[in-house]
């Protein structure tokens, strides 16, 4: 049989973002790749170490469009723990609900592009307009419809009231109404169970020992999940069902990150019905004073666990600012995804994880 | 919630014999976070053999050079005599050029920060990657942003980095229009200097 190098990226038409995969063929079977990264980096650590405590977190919001929310949230929360501050109730059920917000429009974004690239293409414009309804609420909510500003040290920076609210609720019952007949299209349908069932099988066993997270690990049997492992905000007073699926294939992830959007929606609910009445910020009037010290905070961002680590020296600059994406560590996957996987399939794979390149080069 | 074993100290203990300090720190909502500095850097893989089999999962690793406090006499460096054991790292000097890695583990939930220090002149620690897999991308990370060398590495290679550019970037001063590769023209400076009338 014969054996080819095909390269796939750094620039393709299937990937979202610049990533080049070099991939070993024998026939039409991957039989090896190799990943060079690096055409997305733009040294935003270092940047981040020459601005403030406070511009920081307008950077680092902009480090991702689709996670946008989790950046500056967890590294509030790294900076809440140095100073010791702790959020009023109101503002970490805020957090909860832009948080979930986040995660409806980023998994769909995910899930439109995988029919995308099955050709499915009446599913994913079906898809993508449902998750309008949800970029709908964020230019509503918070006047943007990728980067909400939502985040402040010690609160937030929005506030619903009953109109808002009333809107959101409504948007919602949009989504639910919508979001049936999507499920049972991905869960059930010939086409889309052909092309996905079995295909970029991710073993339980190796998703420990890569390490991965959010829905790729869940997606491979691993029950961890951010919200109830390290809980944050409000999410030790809500009822979060962590959503697993036991097949580690394309179809699988899938399946996680749908069933997800259906526990993101009703987070929302909860955390609206139970909105508290205190302020929503700890300094509702000043930048507090930051004191030296270091954090390690985490959060479930929409493709898994975030994890910021902050030093501060006592200043208004930090003396370091580490963080590292989920996407980082299933990239990894990728290799054992691949392997002995089709050409035709390789977009699909690599679109399983949803890869954020922008996110994991910084 | 925590579901950190009753006996982490003392398994710690025995995995350094070199010695190392604990302290712990509560994250709120019942999670914590606990800092392990190893007095030997040589103890760190016997460590990170320990949280393996605690199941413990690498998050991620930071590496760093901290910065001298603020009120601290200028730093004056160790001589070690010949023959003697190496000087322990947490004995050196914090003068602005020691590394700092620091490994986040998470431990269902709690994590366990193990620290070491290197001396400037000899930044070497060994790869983590034959019991993590996933040690391999941070550590290439970390590699070509610091001067820092990892022995037994299995693909040391850039990762994000491009090769023509020179190694550890984070140890230099680099000019912000270098960093966002913009070039500047003089115009703006020319017309600075013709509304001073010629004066800079």
């Amino acid at each position: 049989m014969n054996t080819y190098t095909i390269p796939v990226g750094p620039l393709h038409v299937a990937l979202e973002e610049p990533m080049y995969f070099k991939v070993e063929l024998n026939g039409e079977t991957v039989s090896s790749v190799e990943i060079t990264a690096g055409h997305l980096h733009r040294g935003v650590e270092y940047l981040a170490v020459k601005r403030t405590l406070f511009q920081d977190i307008t950077l680092l919001e902009r480090l991702c469009s689709l996670c946008s929310n989790s950046h500056p949230e967890v590294y509030c929360m790294s900076l809440e723990q140095i100073a010791g501050v702790t959020l009023p109730a109101r503002a970490e059920y805020l957090r909860v609900i832009v948080d979930e917000i986040k995660r409806v429009a980023s998994h769909l974004f995910n899930l439109a592009i995988m029919v995308h690239l099955i050709g499915f293409d009446s599913l994913f414009m079906h898809v993508m307009e449902t998750r309008e309804i949800m970029q709908d609420v964020k230019e509503t909510l918070f006047g943007n419809r990728m980067d909400p500003a939502a985040n402040c040290i010690g609160g937030v920076r929005y506030d619903l009231d009953a109109d808002r609210i009333a809107f959101l609720t409504a948007q919602l019952d949009r989504m639910d109404a919508a979001l049936g007949e999507i499920v049972d299209l991905y869960g059930n349908n010939h086409s889309v169970r052909l092309r996905t069932r079995g295909v970029g099988v991710l073993s339980k066993a190796d998703a420990i020992d890569l390490g991965v997270v959010g829905p790729v690990a869940r997606a491979s049997g691993v029950d961890y999940d951010v919200r109830i492992k390290a809980p944050y905000a409000a999410y030790d007073k809500l009822d979060v069902t962590v959503q697993t699926e036991a097949d580690g294939d394309v179809w699988s992830r899938a399946m996680v990150r749908l069933k997800e959007v259906g526990t993101a929606i009703g987070l929302i609910r909860q955390a609206v019905k139970a909105l508290p009445d205190t302020p929503i910020a700890f300094f509702p009037h000043e930048r507090p004073s930051i004191p030296a010290g270091e954090a390690i905070a985490k959060c479930e961002a929409p493709r898994g666990e975030l994890i910021y680590y902050v030093r501060t020296d006592g200043s208004n600059k930090p003396e370091r600012v580490k963080w590292r994406v989920p996407s980082l560590l299933n990239f990894e996957a990728l290799k054992v995804m691949l392997l002995g996987a089709k050409v035709a399939d390789i977009a699909l794979i690599v679109n399983s994880i949803d890869p954020c390149i922008g996110c994991t080069e910084r | 919630m925590s579901t950190l074993p009753d006996d982490l100290e003392g398994r710690l203990r025995t995995a350094a014999p070199g010695g190392m300090t604990l302290t712990s720190r509560p994250a709120g909502k019942g999670v914590t976070t606990l800092w392990c500095t190893l007095a030997d850097p040589r103890d760190l893989r016997q460590v990170a053999a320990l949280v393996k089999a605690l199941h413990g999962r690498l998050s991620t690793i930071t590496a760093l050079q901290p910065k001298p406090p603020k009120d601290a006499p200028p730093a004056v460096p160790e001589v070690a005599e010949a023959g003697a054991s190496p000087t322990a790292p947490t004995a050196l000097a914090i003068d602005g050029k020691v590394h700092e890695i620091a490994y986040h583990f998470d431990l269902d939930g709690d994590t366990l920060t193990v620290i070491v220090l290197l001396p400037s002149e000899k930044a070497e620690i060994e790869s983590l990657a034959p019991l993590f897999r996933n040690a391999e991308w941070p550590e290439r990370e970390f590699m070509e942003t610091y001067a820092i060398r990892v022995l037994g590495h299995p693909n040391p290679q850039r990762l994000f980095v491009d090769e023509s550019i020179d190694p550890a970037v984070l140890e230099r001063l680099i000019p912000f229009s270098v960093l966002a590769n913009a070039a500047t023209t003089k115009s703006l400076w020319e017309r600075i200097i013709s509304r001073k009338g010629g004066k800079a």
